[in-house]
């Protein structure tokens, strides 16, 4: 579920203007803003997913390094069953390795299209690793007000073929430049997922949202919980932490 | 009388053995054949029992609305406390704990590298306990295409099709991946120890065949259970008592507000089987009264042919001055017991061989290409109390029927011609 | 042994009802054999006719990286063919996808197929006649599952060729009864060309299905799978009702033998007055043990024209109108219709009826064989033996 966080954050990197309007504001210094509080070129992060099952609601905490775009390492730290659960991806490839059976499977092509462990998130969906403005034109649409918090509205929509979602909006903080909710739509314009941000705190003069909300909106459901325990912006990690050998380690 | 009758019929072979014989072996057919057209006609229930509904199946009420997705999340908890208490309320079943579970199969190459995958469709259920009558009801063994049963832990069968698509081999090791009931990921070696074939090739890809210990260790279900069958000791299904036996268990266990409160349905109730099972017992009804028909005019036939061959005997008793009212009661009381102990034997002779069908049943996979798992390669026969009675049927009455009709000659006889047979 | 037959006949026809009630039990289990093997054939029959009219047809080419039987090959396992190789073939692309009835996620197999095609007997009309959006058909059995009927719009969510998600209401246009339930279960059908434009996926195939006409020849990156081929499940599982069928015919011609056999062992000690005076007037044994196990194997002769006086005005009728059967789900991909219209070959009664003279001339026989070891004098005087 690293992934699914690293994936998340990353994804606003990089975005470039589509058009300037003269009532808002130039949708890349938003991103621009964005990207200096949640992206760093290294991340060590300590998070919590919880998952609400339809009988009780569990945690799961797991330790996450990234490096760039392409290169992330995790392991589970709880609960006992987890602990020890280690993935690692490159590129487009991931391995899931396991203590108990030291094993690590690796899983590739169709596979990738495959929910998570019967959730409705694909392992592509994790893996992403473009950046949005390869994949989506953006604009500044209009504002709202968030929880009490004055947002803009930008709007994505993909300009290539391969991308899970054909449009995207986001709810960007106007003054603390935190996105704190994100909505993923089909071809056809039908809302497929929504993730809300709140919890924004400052953490090494960044503004960053400790809590994220993962709702697949096709489905009944509280959909899954992202707490962030603590988080480095730009420590550095050796190189072999994202070898296949440190899987085993 | 009875006692002079009996003494009659013992000492004169002609007159005790061929009939009793006759009766004996007709009686044994009509409760063979009652028992085999029951388990015959029952058999495509009996196999939606063994592989999905069992006699009965206790799942939880939200589990049961959404089996198809084998939503294990949705499981029993506290399974073995259910277990027990289905034990001693209901001890005439036997009651097992399956689970079925979905995910990977992935099987690695020299170094322990994905060499390649496939979906898995898993069946978990008791093949380690000692009295786990399971894997025969399932008929895992005889479709066993390679190697050997699981015997310990960690030991898996998988399809054949797969093993021999990623080419596994007997002792090979092969990792499940898959999620727990709480949705958080597992994974397992297991050593194969056999392939297996289905018969159904949608489900020979992806089989995955192991211990119950092993998947509820491994989905985090350690104490619980996707389902809870019943079945009955006897192998027979009784559909009166099983819905009695769910309104019973419904009444003390399950609650409207509360949707993870077990649930028991019968098979009836399951995978739309009550019109089948209602067209089987009938089906069935009719044919065993065709057979019994059958044979009571078999055996009419000996009584008749019984009476009619004593001719010369009744024209020597009636001249020597007996009554022909007598005569006739006298035949009618030998007819009467002779049916009594020919149908007692048959009926005994009849019921074993019908218990032996139940239990052990004939296996007929020699005369199949292919054993499979979901055609069942043993028949079976079905005891069921009517079996008990049903030879008295032909076995008495008709025989005493038969009698009474060539008895009646006896009042039909000349004197003239009585003596005229008696010149021989 | 021409004297034999007429011998034979006479005293048949003499002893009246005692013929006539083993005649009778006799022709009962001719009749049931031949109804039984009648009715599995026709069972055969039918469920292989409804697995080629619904899914079959004339065998199938399949894409060579689609697996039926394993989902994740359905992503690439698709292709297509040039215009002159898809003659006498009916595409059929499948996807998979979600359906959302009432906030429940179901996966499905999405199957387009070509509504112009006659090789299915999937009712296309409906999918064609539709003006809804996206209609859709399934079977009873999916919607069951899925708690859908006739005209329910569901949302529907797939992903076109760059595996980009889309999802819009599909509307039920119809909900199919068949007895194939692998064209039915876990599926949902919609036509080839809506589904080649939802997903970008223009011309491309899963399989196609072959009509009569079709010749098959190797196409690359294909590969055929003959109608024999994919029948060869339902040919395992009619072979074992066959021999399950038997057991029970074979009971049955055992309570005809026993009346013919407990006939013999009279007829053979009360005639035996008879039999003193064949043999005084000058037959040998074994022609007298002739005599009698004609007699005895008559009542099978007998039996057949009473069989078939009885049995063809039944079969006939029975072939014309079938047998009902109630309806079950049975998840093992059995074709079982709901009315079986049983079939009776000429093989079938043939051999039928050689089993039953056979079987009936040997338990004659048996009783018959005493004669030779009688003393014909005694016989003559008709001392017991």
């Amino acid at each position: 579920m690293k992934y699914l966080m690293s994936f998340l954050l990353l994804a606003s990197f990089g975005l470039l203007p589509a058009q300037n309007t003269d009532t808002y504001p130039d949708a890349l210094t938003i991103i621009e803003k964005v990207d200096a509080n949640l992206v760093s070129d290294s991340q060590i992060t300590e998070s919590e997913m919880v998952i609400h099952g339809r009988r009780n609601s569990r945690t799961v905490r797991s330790i996450g390094y990234t490096m760039g775009n392409e290169k992330s390492f995790s392991e589970y730290l709880a609960p006992a069953k987890e602990k020890g659960t280690k993935m690692l991806k490159l590129e487009d490839r991931l391995w899931i390795y396991s203590p108990d059976t030291d094993r690590s499977i690796q899983l590739s092509g169709h596979m990738l299209k495959q929910s998570v462990m019967g959730s409705d998130l694909s392992y592509e969906d994790m893996m992403e690793d473009r950046k949005l403005t390869e994949m989506y034109d953006a604009e500044v649409t209009g504002s709202e007000t968030i929880d009490g918090r004055a947002t803009w509205i930008l709007e994505l929509n993909a300009k290539v073929e391969d991308v899970a979602y054909d449009s995207r909006k986001m709810w960007v903080d106007q003054e603390r430049f935190v996105p704190l909710k994100e909505e993923l739509y089909a071809k056809s314009g039908q809302l497929l997922k929504r993730v809300t941000m709140t919890d924004v705190a400052k953490i090494d003069g960044r503004w960053f949202p400790k809590k994220m909300n993962y709702k697949d909106m096709l489905k009944s459901g509280e959909g899954t919980d992202f707490i962030v325990l603590s988080i480095q912006f730009n420590p550095d990690i050796p190189e072999h932490i994202f070898s296949k050998a440190s899987l085993r380690m | 009388m009875i006692q002079f009758l009996l003494k009659g019929i013992l000492r004169d072979k002609s007159r005790s053995l061929l009939p009793i014989t006759v009766v004996s072996i007709g009686v044994a057919l009509t409760v063979m054949l009652s028992a085999y057209m029951e388990g015959a006609f029952g058999d495509m229930i009996d196999q939606n029992a063994r592989f999905e509904t069992g006699h009965v199946k206790v799942m939880t009420q939200a589990y049961a609305e959404n089996k198809e997705q084998l939503p294990n999340d949705l499981a029993i908890l506290g399974v073995d406390e259910l277990t027990e208490s289905l034990r001693s309320d209901f001890p005439q079943m036997e009651w097992v704990n399956r689970i079925k579970f979905g995910g990977l199969i992935d099987v690695p190459d020299e170094n322990g590298e994905t060499k390649g995958q496939g979906p898995a469709a898993g069946i978990a259920l008791d093949l380690f306990g000692a009295n786990s009558r399971e894997a025969q009801r399932l008929n895992i063994e005889s479709s066993l295409v390679t190697g050997t049963m699981p015997t310990k832990k960690g030991e898996a069968l998988i399809g054949h099709d797969f093993s021999e698509k990623l080419n596994v081999k007997i002792g090979d090791e092969v990792t499940f991946f898959g999620t727990t009931m709480n949705s958080s990921m597992t994974f397992q070696n297991f050593i194969v120890s056999g392939t297996i074939r289905f018969g159904a090739a949608s489900m020979d890809r992806g089989a995955l065949i192991v211990d119950i210990s092993d998947a509820q260790h491994m989905l985090d279900m350690e104490d619980a259970s996707g389902e809870l069958l019943g079945f009955s000791k006897l192998n027979v299904y009784d559909d009166d008592q099983t819905q009695e036996m769910a309104a019973q268990f419904n009444a003390k266990h399950t609650k409207d507000d509360d949707e993870f409160s077990p649930i028991m349905l019968p098979l009836r109730e399951q995978n739309n089987l009550g019109p089948m099972l209602d067209y089987s017992n009938m089906m069935s009804g009719i044919f065993i009264f065709i057979f019994v028909f059958a044979m009571s005019i078999v055996l009419w036939n000996t009584g008749l042919l019984g009476g009619l061959r004593r001719y010369q005997e009744f024209g020597i008793r009636l001249a020597l001055g007996e009554a022909k009212g007598q005569i006739y009661r006298s035949l009618l009381m030998e007819a009467v017991l002779i049916g009594i102990i020919g149908s007692i034997v048959g009926t005994a002779i009849g019921l074993a061989v019908a218990y032996y069908l139940q239990v052990v049943g004939i296996d007929i996979s020699g005369y199949m290409d292919n054993s499979t798992m979901l055609m069942p390669s043993v028949l079976r026969a079905k005891v069921t109390p009517g079996l008990f009675f049903i030879g008295f049927i032909p076995g008495l009455l008709a025989m005493v029927f038969g009698n009474m009709l060539s008895g009646i000659g006896i009042y039909k006889r000349e004197t003239a011609r009585l003596f005229k047979e008696l010149e021989v | 042994m021409n004297l034999a037959f007429q011998l034979a006949y006479k005293n048949l026809m003499g002893a009246g009802l005692r013929t006539w009630l083993n005649v009778g039990v006799l022709s009962f289990s001719f009749i049931i054999i031949i109804f039984y093997n009648g009715l599995i054939d026709g069972w055969n029959e039918q469920a292989k006719r409804d697995s080629i009219a619904w899914e079959y047809g004339y065998g199938q080419l399949l894409n060579s990286e689609y697996d039926p039987f394993d989902p994740f090959t359905i992503l690439d396992g698709h292709g297509t063919l040039k215009e002159e190789q898809r003659k006498n073939l009916t595409p059929i692309l499948i996807r998979q996808a979600s359906v959302y009835p009432d906030g429940r996620m179901l996966s499905v197999a999405l199957k387009g197929v070509d509504v112009n095609q006659s090789t299915l007997e999937l009712p296309i009309q409906a999918l064609k006649e539709s003006t809804t959006a996206i209609p859709a058909m399934i079977g009873e059995n999916m919607a069951n599952a899925a708690k859908l009927k006739e005209g329910d719009e569901v949302l529907l969510r797939w992903r076109d060729k760059g595996g980009t998600f889309d999802a819009a209401n599909i509307t039920i246009v119809k909900v199919f009864d068949t007895d194939v339930p692998t064209v039915d279960n876990g599926q949902i059908w919609i036509p080839i060309q809506k589904l080649w434009d939802m997903t970008g996926l223009q011309n491309h195939a899963t399989l196609f299905v072959a009509n009569e006409q079709f010749q098959a020849t190797n196409i690359p990156g294909w590969k055929f799978q003959s109608q024999e081929e994919l029948l060869s499940d339902l040919t395992d599982i009619i072979a074992m009702k066959k021999v399950s069928g038997s057991i029970m015919y074979l009971l049955l011609l055992a309570i005809a033998l026993l009346a013919i056999f407990d006939t013999q062992v009279l007829s053979v000690f009360r005639r035996q007055k008879e039999i003193g005076t064949y043999i005084a007037l000058g037959m040998t044994r074994s022609q007298v043990v002739g005599l009698f196990t004609v007699e005895g194997s008559m009542y099978s002769l007998l039996a057949m024209v009473v069989g078939s006086i009885v049995g063809i005005p039944l079969f006939t009728y029975l072939a014309k109108t079938g047998i009902a059967f109630p309806a079950a789900s049975q998840d093992i991909g059995i074709a079982l219709a709901d009315r079986i219209y049983p079939v009776f070959g000429i093989q079938l009664v043939l051999t039928t009826i050689l089993l039953v003279v056979v079987a009936a001339t040997i338990v004659s026989f048996l009783p018959a064989k005493k004669i030779s070891k009688m003393n014909p004098v005694l016989a003559l005087k008709g001392k017991l033996q």
